[in-house]
């Protein structure tokens, strides 16, 4: 790790971010030897702070990266999961890839729409759930998969799936965690030997340690 | 750079030879054999990204497909680019490459010369499986005002984007989105305004990119074309200059290597408007109770000879011949030695820098010398806005090459992001940082580190007009004793150097030499040449004024404009008995002289230039000038013989011949030297094994730094409002807005807010103007960009005195 001193510029570019925030992006920043190569990370703290990849959250992260905005934009737009336009409280993503599709994800994505009455693609008018499809997500040996937030249930079916959307608008918890979606909601895991994933995230952004996340050891 | 070592290689049967490393398309290229290619440019790095490229190169296991812009050859490789399996993916990539295209050549500006069409002929499929609706964009959308954007056109090879960020270092522009949705675009609220954003539409392969200027003026089959050298600035890029039905339409880049390598600024390539401007004059003017009207040649060449036949020799004065071709300026000053017999003449308005310095000084480092510089010491004025083309090669040096960069100037500069070092200092106080420098004392040990590893390139001149022009002289004198150093000065008009080289100063002759030395060898070429010591700028225009001078004839010069102090310039003119100005459109000069005659202009005129490096190119005749416009030098040769004497100024080449022969750093310079052989790019003066006539060994005379609170940095911006800037429309519309930029603390210290108004007084005028904050200046430094409308009277000093506008 290297010591960051972010210049005056880079400091009044982020001057309106939490305290956690900048902190986080310090840390970041101070992980690669080449400031661009923190762009990747540091969108999504700029997702936290703007709830979506706003236009001012490129130009922020172009500051701090040294990139120009234009070159933010292509990263920013060629990853899915960057939003760009704002997303619900609750992401939910349904697997549609093979593994997923031929054992009913498209059922699952159908009981989704229907409960939630948001479509693919798009964001319910309450800003709780927004509904997507996504690609493979590796855990084929738990299929049908669907991910809240990025945290993951494995074997999902519609009628749990209408469940889950239940779940989530009516309770709207604080933070969707793996574990507990996974006894809610799941069927057979991909790995029953996996790693316990304590951490669950709080915002439509991937719970890893730096992101959005709550969890024992974040 | 060491040579590298070469290797042979095998394509289609023909050994070949190529530097260990080159990337296999470009050894092809040097040796005759041209591989299809959109994304490969030979001055960017390889990126292997539309495979047009490909080809076969035997491998251990047989055969392999290989793009040849990202192969790099070795000895012995065997190489086949027109074997089945090649040929059959040529048309693969174009196939697949024309599923978007939408194919609409008979509209498109490239047509005829697109490399997309031209492959698709040569290489394509003929016929596409593709029955399926293409995709569909707006078009053209404009990504700043001089170039538009046809998104369904482009085949992503990324020139574009990768030259913004590679070449020009400003990424305006980029990728958005990915799959069938991928396009070059801008960031929403920030055009594609760059400098260079010329240089993109030229390289694109396509008609993606489009320039505004030129867009549905001509085809490509249309145009006549000649090789010339832009003079927007004194780095000589090398350009194309194309016509239509006797009209210019467009500029491009030419590969020079040792200049500009293919790159312009956008005012080299779209300064063309301004030659067939509705402003040119085209008639002979002559001022009549206070009103020009037209007149014949005739009348009007009658009316100077007799009135300049009518003064003593000494009492009138020449001044200009920078943006003129060499062939121009040398007549100007046989005109003004041995016609009128004056030594009063100056090229340059005490706007550059000592001329015997400028063209004198040794050992001169050329463009090329910044290749192999292991440092280089830029201490000039922000090359972006004065020198874009050198500015590239400066950034290619220091972010690719990996020279030391130590940039020295008042503000912040477009090349502080490559710069190892930046020093910013309040104007008026170099001297005291130059010996700082020199001592290597406190924050400048790295820097005195950084010098000590040579060779190095020493570039100098006048960050701003203010400052002392001894500055840089002092400058050179520092750095010529470091390790291999080299001084490369800058002055900026066109060809300033050329000028100068013709003797276009009052103590200089033709060829690089003094007047001292030289002054009975020419005599014996010319007779009887001026005895009395010449004035400069400065002093002919306090002669006219105080009565000493009686007349001045001003050759595509504009003091009244561009002097240290307008006030006294415009005061000479007015004092002035006669003033005759020979120009392309009316100035702030020409509007005070008695008699204007209309000349030929760049485009309009064969012959030499001289860049900053001393280097001599060709400039060629593509149009005929408006009107009744004449060419300068065959102007001055009607007025010398109506005074009764003879210029032999037959043609221009009669000139260029007169002055390889008389000028001694012009010997075995022609016309056919520059146009055929290595000459094309351009001899240095003094070519190998020469004598430099005139050799300037620059001194520091122990110039003390000012002590003023505030220090102006008058510093010149690439769109100003110079004369062929406002004449070209789509430039015009591109000059900043005048601000004064102030530090923060400064302007807090005044009681100043951003757009407050405030009064900058110096010691030639004053100006008023809203308050801008720059932190890139120091405190006590005011930036004010110079020659703006809204700027010119302020004139060029260094110390100032600031006073806030209160608001009534
Ligand atoms: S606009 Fe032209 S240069 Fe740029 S990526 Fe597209 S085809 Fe290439
Ligand atoms: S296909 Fe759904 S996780 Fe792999
Ligand atoms: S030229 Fe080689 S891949 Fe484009």
């Amino acid at each position: 790790m290297r010591q960051v001193d972010l210049t005056a510029e880079e400091t009044s570019a982020i001057a309106g971010w939490s305290a956690e925030s900048r902190r986080r992006a310090e840390e970041i920043l101070s992980l690669y030897p080449e400031k661009r190569s923190a762009v990747m990370p540091l969108l999504y703290i700029s997702m936290i702070e703007n709830a979506y990849v706003t236009a001012d959250g490129m130009r922020q992260v172009g500051v701090l990266t040294g990139l120009s905005p234009a070159q933010v934009q292509s990263v920013a737009s060629f990853y899915t999961m960057y939003k760009r336009e704002p997303v619900g409280k609750y992401l939910v993503g349904v697997c549609t890839s093979i593994s997923c599709f031929l054992l009913g994800a498209d059922d699952v994505l159908a009981a989704i729409e229907d409960e939630s009455g948001v479509p693919d693609g798009e964001t319910g008018s309450d800003g709780v759930l927004s509904v997507e499809h996504v690609e493979c997500n590796g855990a084929c040996g738990g299929a049908p998969v669907v991910l809240v937030n990025w945290e993951m249930i494995e074997s999902v079916t519609p009628e749990k799936a209408r469940e889950l959307v239940k779940w989530l608008r009516d309770g709207q918890p604080e933070v969707a965690n793996t574990e507990e979606m996974q006894q809610l909601f799941g069927g057979e895991r991909s790995f029953d030997w996996g790693i316990k994933e304590p951490e669950g995230a709080i915002l439509p952004v991937p719970a890893f340690g730096p992101y959005g996340s709550v969890g024992e050891d974040s | 750079m060491s040579e590298r070592e070469l290797v042979t290689i095998t394509i289609d049967g023909v050994e070949m030879q190529g530097p260990a490393g080159e990337v296999l398309i470009k050894v092809a290229q040097d040796n005759g054999n041209f591989i299809p290619r959109f994304c490969w440019h030979p001055r960017m790095k390889s990126v292997g990204m539309c495979r047009m490229c490909l080809v076969e190169v035997q491998g251990p296991r047989g055969p392999m497909l290989l793009p040849s812009c990202t192969t790099r050859v070795n000895d012995g490789m065997e190489v086949d680019t027109q074997s089945a399996v090649v040929k059959k993916a040529q048309e693969g990539v174009l196939e697949y490459l024309l599923i978007n295209h939408p194919l609409d050549c008979p509209v498109c500006d490239k047509g005829g010369e697109c490399p997309l069409q031209d492959h698709t002929i040569a290489y394509g499929p003929g016929e596409s499986r593709f029955v399926e609706e293409k995709r569909h964009y707006e078009k053209p959308i404009p990504i700043s005002d001089l170039v538009l954007l046809d998104r369904e056109r482009c085949i992503l090879c990324a020139r574009c984007t990768r030259f913004s960020e590679e070449i020009s270092g400003d990424p305006l522009i980029e990728f958005k989105d990915r799959g069938n949705a991928v396009q070059v675009i801008t960031f929403p609220d920030e055009p594609f305004s760059s400098y260079f954003s010329g240089n993109t539409v030229q390289i694109c392969p396509v008609g993606a990119l489009t320039a505004v200027p030129y867009r549905f003026k001509a085809r490509p089959w249309d145009l006549e074309a000649v090789e010339s050298v832009s003079m927007v600035d004194s780095v000589g890029s090398k350009v194309s200059v194309q016509s239509s039905q006797n009209t210019v339409v467009r500029i491009d880049g030419i590969d020079n290597d040792p200049t500009n390598q293919g790159w312009l600024s956008d005012k080299d390539r779209f300064i063309f408007e301004s030659i067939h401007s509705e402003h040119r004059l085209t008639k002979p003017l002559i001022k009549e109770d206070g009103a020009f009207r037209e007149a014949t040649w005739g009348e009007a060449l009658d009316l100077v000879g007799e009135r300049l036949a009518g003064y003593t020799g000494e009492s009138v004065a020449g001044l200009g011949g920078a943006n003129n071709t060499n062939e121009e300026a040398f007549a100007f000053g046989k005109f003004l030695r041995t016609i009128v017999v004056t030594p009063h003449i100056d090229a340059q308005l005490d706007d550059g820098l000592d001329p015997h310095f400028l063209i004198g000084v040794t050992p001169r480092a050329s463009i090329p010398d910044l290749e192999t510089a292991a440092t280089i010491l830029l201490w000039a004025g922000d090359l972006k806005e004065e020198y874009p083309v050198l500015y590239l090669r400066v950034r290619r040096a220091a972010a690719e090459l990996g020279a030391n960069l130590i940039v020295v100037h008042p503000r912040r500069t477009g090349l502080d992001d490559v710069a190892t070092h930046k020093i910013r200092y309040q104007p008026g106080r170099g001297p005291d940082v130059l010996r700082e420098i020199a001592a290597g004392a406190g924050d400048y040990e790295d820097v005195k580190t950084a010098l000590a590893g040579g060779p190095v390139v020493a570039i100098v001149g006048r960050t701003g007009l203010g400052e002392d022009p001894r500055l840089a002289e002092a400058v050179a004198a520092f750095a010529r004793d470091l390790p291999g150093g080299k001084i490369l000065p800058l002055a900026r008009r066109g060809n300033i150097v050329g000028a100068l080289d013709m003797g276009l100063a009052p103590t200089l002759l033709p060829g690089r030499v003094s007047e001292s030395t030289a002054h009975d060898l020419l005599e014996a070429e010319w007779g009887p040449l001026p005895e009395t010591r010449g004035r400069g700028s400065s002093g002919v225009l306090e002669g006219l004024r105080d009565g000493d001078l009686k007349a001045l004839i001003m050759l595509g010069t504009d003091p009244v404009r561009d002097h240290a102090d307008p006030e006294a310039a415009a005061a000479g003119l007015a004092a002035a008995e006669f003033v005759v100005a020979l120009d392309h459109f009316h100035t702030d000069s020409t509007e005070m002289a008695d008699v204007v005659l209309p000349v030929h202009g760049f485009g309009e005129v064969e012959g030499s230039v001289t860049n900053t490096e001393g280097r001599v190119q060709k400039v060629n005749r593509l149009v005929p000038g408006p009107g009744q416009t004449r060419p300068a030098w065959s102007v001055l040769d009607d007025l010398a013989r109506r005074m009764g004497g003879d210029l032999g100024a037959v043609s221009a080449e009669t000139l260029a011949k007169e002055i390889e022969r008389v000028a001694p750093a012009y010997h075995g310079v022609t016309w056919d030297t520059l146009d055929w052989g290595s000459g094309r790019e351009g001899l240095v003066l003094p070519v190998e094994d020469g004598v430099q006539h005139l050799e300037y060994i620059p001194v520091d005379d122990g110039l003390s730094s000012s002590t003023a609170r505030y220090g102006l940095h008058l510093g010149r911006v690439l769109y100003d409002d110079g004369v062929r800037v406002r004449m070209s429309p789509s430039l015009a519309a591109l000059a900043p807005e005048a601000y004064v930029f102030l530090n923060a603390e400064d302007a807090a210290d005044l009681d100043l807010a951003s757009d407050d108004q405030v009064v900058v007084e110096g010691e030639y005028g004053s100006v008023e103007l809203p308050v801008a904050i720059d932190n890139s200046l120091g405190k006590g430094t005011v930036y004010v960009p110079a020659n703006l409308s809204a700027t010119r009277n302020l004139g060029a000093a260094v110390a100032v005195v600031l006073s806030k506008v209160e608001s009534s």
